[in-house]
């Protein structure tokens, strides 16, 4: 697939994926409140993850042939890129870890949780991603100031999921019952959730980190920071795409 | 030419050597189970191929080393052969196909360990730390010994108390393990009477692991009722008794796996001449053992400890405050 | 001014503060119990922490690693005070057993952890970049010694540090073996016995501890050593001047700095009486000595991890013009093999302590049944890295044996394809093997079969090894300098550890011998097959590149022929036993399975071993000062690192290579492996 690398197209692809994320991400909440289709759940999930993957973070970008010097800047770049996603491959395995502890442990049930505020924080996490995107393409484009007020935007959206995740959604949770020593579906439920808020934690220190620096005038030729900043965010999101099915729509809910 | 024959027939007398050499110095305990046989059997095969293969590659090797040995003074390089793609298919396939017959082979025997005979007895096995226990549900009783009749199969149905414990005795030979919070089970077949089998605890479960081995008793049918009834007959004897019954608890929760009850060392204090003595606790003061202080040490282990156990926690095991006072009844009688 | 700073002074430091450790600790001791305990844990931790710290203060100064180690203690102290006071406030226990509470010490040990990464400086470039800083790519380091004791870039400098650790740790973790060895040269206890008391442990618990720390702490120096030789050679191989991330290279190795410390803390802090392999129930109960272990062998898994994420990138991304994937070196496909599994897999040991830790901290049921959870879940996460784990410690190995043998037979390695995919193979079916440890731990039943399958396919690709290697030997020109002397060692041993591997993987055999000594035989062959003969064989191959000197030949024969018997005979040994019904993990045995006297023969077994490892370290410090010179090329390999003079410049190649050739042409004249640009000035 040819990639147009202008600005304009960039940042309507990105308008375009999200309408796909946002679509999906209704069509799961439907499917899981109606007929509660395990297989189909997979499925969107697997779509929304790959769409993010491709589209917002470039996966593609690995092929990219570097010619040259070892010590350019360009080829460092490359470098840089696989150490990165070898580095998500990596993580992902404690994710995948934690989705097996979950499917052993509680099998086709799930914990009692929140439905709406569930599929808040999901799309607070999905329209930051949004954001995210935005402002590493205007960065890559040389638009300073579009940068900086989409990752604001990003890093306030960040901060609202890890709100609504840990100090609204845990002790909602508590008060009816579930707590990290209630059982099986409470430890899962605490374990995959701090896991998952720990690395939203270090995803806002990373886009504060590119924020400062951005706004102090670096990354006007060495960008990558900002898209090393934005993969590490919208990988937090992918992982977010699968755990809220595994904790909030599949199968049926235990109390 | 010749290098290949020579080495084809020292491989061949290095195989037989080695087969007869493992043999002697890797020899299986007795087998004394029905289960033991195929077991046996496929250890065997396994050590005939396993012969072979250390033949295969070692004389070769060895062969290279001596034959092949570069000489003082002499700079030149070896042959120069890069590989042999056949042969590599060879090397590769071949031991697919016997990797693929031992396992199936394998499989097979791991099927007849396992075969079922539906009128197997039923021993109920709880593992804890440290010791084991047996009950027997067609007959009522109890015991930390395990007695099994000769030649007929005993359906082990096994629970672990507190951690993961593993029921083996070797001349079996078979092996399962104890899960906290599941029945697992296992079917043996003893084959030998006799009296020198111990199960002994395969799975690390703490401090005294190495200790955690209770007699096996394998007798013929005639001892085996005779067994069942004695242990029957003391049980309903034991029953009418304070101190009976606190013997009768004290077995099933092996608390003698940790109290010693003739005096010798343990994990907690020895029961031996406990009642009425003085003892020493953790931080200088001294108490006497009476009935208050031993009902207290038994509900609540960690109130008061005695000097020199502090490094282990005695769970607690929930007992009623009548089979406390058996307890110690029975911890009474032992001076 | 410049301070001159001896090992003397070192020794006269760690006197000193060890008695000083020894003060604050039983006084803090005092203060929490209201009694002293004079081999109580806590004094004897501050002991360590304080002594071990003094000494680095004494031959270095506060810098570098001193400083690391000061910043752990004080984070260690930090953290621990911290979650102190807040039970303090929450009105909770706020001193425990071993002074501080359990979540306090686990808080403590990641805070000291952290502090040390700072505290030695690995972290200051990345704080500058985060500041928007930028830092020059290269750092100088200092001459001679003592550049091994700060944070340095150079992959070189890396890779023998990484190296020495592991040396240092392989004596730790041997030491405990002996004292256990001892300890079973006859039936009944003999010093470890019920009533004593050292670290709180009684006699059989301080067993336990020894036996597991063993375990991992010769894991965790294996995982060092395969990074310290991958370290070193592998960028020499390729043809780049360092790591593809030479700071994320210097973080990964002092990341296990703290990780040891934690590890021996765990030692002192009550031990732990669970072996290596922590399962639940048991390890949900273990004193506060299991918690220090998890966070030790969690720090230590990020080493790992981001040291095998750097051996990829490099690989990819840094190997030389014409160097095309079938001409790379075979050790570095091992490398790359090796680094695919710690990548990915490492996760999960991580992450299986890590929820028996919240188990422990927050009463979370993961592996509680009575909430739910399920222990057989554990061993599942533990084992899908712990198996795969052990072709992460021999692939290396392997990749050596492969990479030596054409040099010392002076012919071309036998299908070198075929052993680079075979590699690849045991790595990639290695991850679907794992349950074969648990044939009788109550899993679904249906399971065993296939697991066996999938476990005896792993002797394919390692047959198509030996034959390979078999094949390589015939006809060539056999020298036996020590390194061909380690070679031959590994292809022997690794053949018997291989051998004995099908009895294990095949369900009913495995029935019997799980949990025996047969196994503890079987996979101590495998990984002195693999990893360690592998691991002196490259010692004291590479020696002569990293110091312009050769190591003694005799005593490197000495050393082979000492430790080489010793090892068979304590292996076969074990076996035997085990067969007869010897059980792993025990601290003493029935006098009645008679025993004692195989016992004594393994037990004095080891102390030669010992005697070997000895001889080799002695050897080894010897010869950078004492040791014959050797600056050229001493092996007469075709490999690009021996066609430049010995030692290493610091950036490598000053004139990049191309590849024009097979690496392992031997005997075909005329033929290159590397061809050097021309320089532009002076050499070559």
């Amino acid at each position: 697939m040819a990639h147009k690398q202008d600005k304009t197209s960039m940042l309507n692809q990105g308008i375009f994926i999200f309408v796909y994320l946002a679509v999906l991400t209704a069509l799961e909440f439907f499917v899981a409140i109606s007929f509660n289709s395990t297989a189909v759940l997979i499925a969107v999930a697997l779509v929304k993850g790959a769409l993010v993957v491709y589209y917002y973070m470039h996966v593609y970008k690995l092929n990219a042939e570097h010619e040259g010097d070892h010590d350019s800047y360009e080829y460092k770049t490359g470098t840089n890129r696989l150490g990165l996603w070898l580095f998500l491959i990596s993580d992902s395995f404690v994710f995948g870890g934690l989705l097996v502890m979950r499917m052993n442990l509680l099998g086709l049930t799930r914990p009692h949780l929140n439905q709406i505020l569930g599929l808040g924080v999901t799309s607070i996490l999905l329209i930051s991603s949004f954001f995210m995107n935005r402002g590493e393409t205007m960065m890559a484009n040389g638009d300073r100031k579009g940068f900086l007020n989409n990752t604001l935007i990003t890093f306030i959206l960040g901060l609202g999921f890890l709100t609504g995740v840990v100090f609204v959604e845990w002790p909602l949770a508590a008060h009816e019952g579930l707590t990290p020593s209630s059982g099986a579906a409470g430890a899962a439920f605490y374990m995959m959730t701090g896991m998952h808020a720990f690395h939203v934690l270090t995803g806002l220190i990373f886009l504060a980190i590119v924020w400062f620096n951005g706004r102090r005038g670096l990354y006007d030729e060495k960008h990558y920071p900002t898209e090393a900043a934005a993969v590490y965010w919208h990988f937090v999101d992918v992982v977010w795409i699968v755990f809220y099915p595994a904790l909030y729509l599949i199968g049926t809910a235990i109390v | 030419m010749l290098h290949f024959v020579v080495v084809g027939i020292l491989v061949i007398v290095t195989a037989i050597l080695a087969y007869f050499g493992v043999n002697i110095l890797w020899p299986l305990p007795l087998a004394a189970s029905a289960q033991a046989a195929p077991i046996d059997w496929m250890w065997n095969l396994q050590m005939i191929a396993i012969s072979f293969l250390f033949a295969l590659i070692v004389v070769p090797m060895l062969y290279s080393l001596i034959v092949f040995k570069r000489k003082k003074g002499d700079a030149s390089e070896g042959e120069h052969i890069e590989g042999n793609t056949r042969l590599e298919i060879t090397w590769t396939i071949l031991p697919l196909i016997v990797v693929l017959i031992f396992a199936y082979l394998g499989a097979g025997t791991l099927a007849d360990t396992r075969r079922v005979d539906p009128n197997a007895m039923v021993v109920k096995v709880t593992g804890f730390q440290w010791g084991w226990k047996f009950d027997y549900p067609e007959y009522g009783i109890s015991s930390n010994e395990l007695y099994l009749p000769v030649n007929q199969q005993v359906l082990l149905k096994m629970e672990s108390r507190d951690v993961i414990h593993s029921f083996w005795v070797p001349e079996f030979r078979v092996k399962q393990d104890l899960v906290p919070g599941r029945v697992t089970e296992l079917r043996i077949t003893p084959t030998i009477p006799g009296d020198i089998y111990k199960v002994r605890c395969a799975e690390l479960c703490g401090t005294s692991h190495a200790f955690m081995e209770n007699p096996v008793i394998v007798v013929d049918d005639a001892g085996f009722s005779a067994w069942v009834a004695e242990q029957q007959a003391l049980a309903a004897g034991a029953a009418q008794t304070p101190e009976g019954r606190g013997q009768a608890l004290s077995v099933a929760n092996g608390c003698a796996a940790c109290h010693s009850i003739d005096g010798s060392g343990g994990i907690g204090p020895t029961w031996f001449r406990l009642a009425g003595s003085e003892v020493q606790l953790v931080g200088g003061a001294t108490i006497t053992a009476d009935d208050a202080f031993l009902a207290e040490s038994i509900k609540e282990p960690q109130a008061k400890i005695v000097a020199g156990f502090e490094s282990q926690q005695m769970p607690a095991y929930g007992f009623t405050d009548e089979q406390i006072a058996d307890i110690i009844a029975y911890i009474k009688t032992l001076r | 001014m410049k301070r001159k700073y001896t090992l003397g002074s070192g020794f006269l430091f760690l006197l000193i503060a060890g008695v000083v450790g020894y003060g604050i600790g039983l006084g803090l001791d005092l203060l929490a119990t209201g009694r002293p305990h004079f081999s109580a844990p806590v004094p004897s931790a501050f002991t360590i922490l304080f002594a071990f710290t003094a000494f680095f203060f004494g031959i270095y100064g506060y810098r570098g690693i001193t400083r690391g180690l000061v910043f752990q203690i004080a984070g260690t102290l930090a953290g621990g005070f911290l979650i102190t006071g807040i039970r303090l406030l929450m009105g909770l226990q706020a001193f425990g057993g071993f002074f501080f509470t359990e979540p306090a010490w686990v808080l403590g040990g990641i805070v000291g952890a952290v502090s040390f990464l700072f505290g030695v400086g690995v972290m200051s470039d990345w704080v500058k970049w985060a500041r928007g800083i930028d830092t020059p790519e290269f750092h100088e380091d200092e001459p001679g010694w003592e550049k091994y004791l700060g944070v340095s870039l150079d992959h070189k400098v890396i890779g023998i540090q990484y190296t020495v650790t592991a040396l240092f740790l392989i004596s730790v973790g041997g030491l405990f073996a002996l004292i256990f060895r001892t300890e079973l040269a006859a039936s009944g206890l003999q010093f470890l016995v019920k009533d004593m008391s050292l670290f709180g442990q009684n006699g059989p618990q301080l067993y336990n501890t020894l036996m597991s720390l063993h375990g991992m702490i010769m894991i965790v120096s294996i995982l060092l050593g395969i990074s310290g030789i991958i370290n070193y050679v592998v960028p020499l191989l390729v043809g780049a001047h360092d790591m593809a991330f030479p700071r994320m290279n210097a973080f990964a190795y002092w990341i296990a700095v703290p990780a040891a410390v934690l590890l021996l803390m765990s030692l002192v802090l009550g031990g732990f009486d669970t072996g290596w392999t922590g399962y639940p129930p048991l390890s949900a109960k273990a004193p506060v000595g299991m918690q220090m272990f998890f966070l030790g062998v969690f720090v230590a898994g990020w080493s790992s991890i981001l040291g095998a994420l750097n051996v990829i990138a490099t690989v990819i991304r840094m190997r030389a013009k014409g160097m095309t994937a079938m001409r790379m070196p075979i050790l570095v496909w091992a490398s790359v093999a090796t680094s695919i599994i710690a990548l990915t897999a490492t996760q999960l040991i991580g992450l299986s302590f890590q929820l028996v830790m919240f188990q422990r901290l927050l009463g979370m049921g993961f592996f509680d049944p009575a909430k739910g959870g399920n222990p057989v879940l554990f061993q599942h996460l533990f084992w899908f890295y712990s198996h795969p784990a052990v072709y992460v410690f021999v692939l290396p190995g392997l990749g050596v044996i492969s990479e030596l043998l054409p040099v010392f037979a002076r012919k071309p390695l036998f299908g070198y394809r075929w052993v680079a995919m075979s590699s690849l193979g045991i790595a990639l079916v290695g991850f679907v093997v794992w349950a074969h440890h648990m044939f009788t731990s109550g899993m679904n039943e249906y399971l065993r079969v296939p697991f066996m399958y999938s476990t005896l396919l792993v002797a394919v690709p390692t047959g198509v090894k030996f034959f390979s290697w078999v094949a390589t030997l015939w006809k060539g020109k056999i020298s036996t300098e020590t390194p061909m002397l380690f070679v031959i060692g590994a292809i022997f041993v690794f053949l018997l550890g291989g051998l004995t591997g099908p009895p294990n993987a095949t369900v009913s055999t495995d029935l019997h011998l799980h949990d025996t000594y047969f196994i503890v035989g079987h996979f101590h062959d495998t990984i002195f097959g693999g990893f360690v003969f592998p691991f002196f064989a490259a010692i004291y191959y590479w020696y002569p590149k990293a110091t312009g000197r050769r190591m003694s030949e005799f005593w490197g024969k000495v050393h082979f022929w000492l430790m080489t018997p010793s090892f068979l005979i304590l292996t076969f040994g074990m076996m035997r036993i085990g067969l007869l019904g010897m059980r792993r993990r025990i601290a003493d045995y029935d006098p009645a399975l008679g025993f004692d006297f195989t016992h004594l023969i393994l037990t004095i077994c080891g102390f030669a071993i010992a005697l070997s490892v000895l001889v080799f370290i002695i050897n080894f410090f010897r010869s950078i000062k004492h040791g014959e010179k050797a600056e050229g090329n001493v092996w007469n390999s075709r490999s690009p690192e021996w066609q430049v003079p010995s030692p290493m410049p610091a950036h490598n190649y000053e004139q990049p290579f191309e590849v024009v050739g097979e690496p392992y042409d031997y005997g075909l004249p005329g033929t290159k492996y590397v061809e050097f640009a021309p320089a532009k000035s002076g050499r070559h």
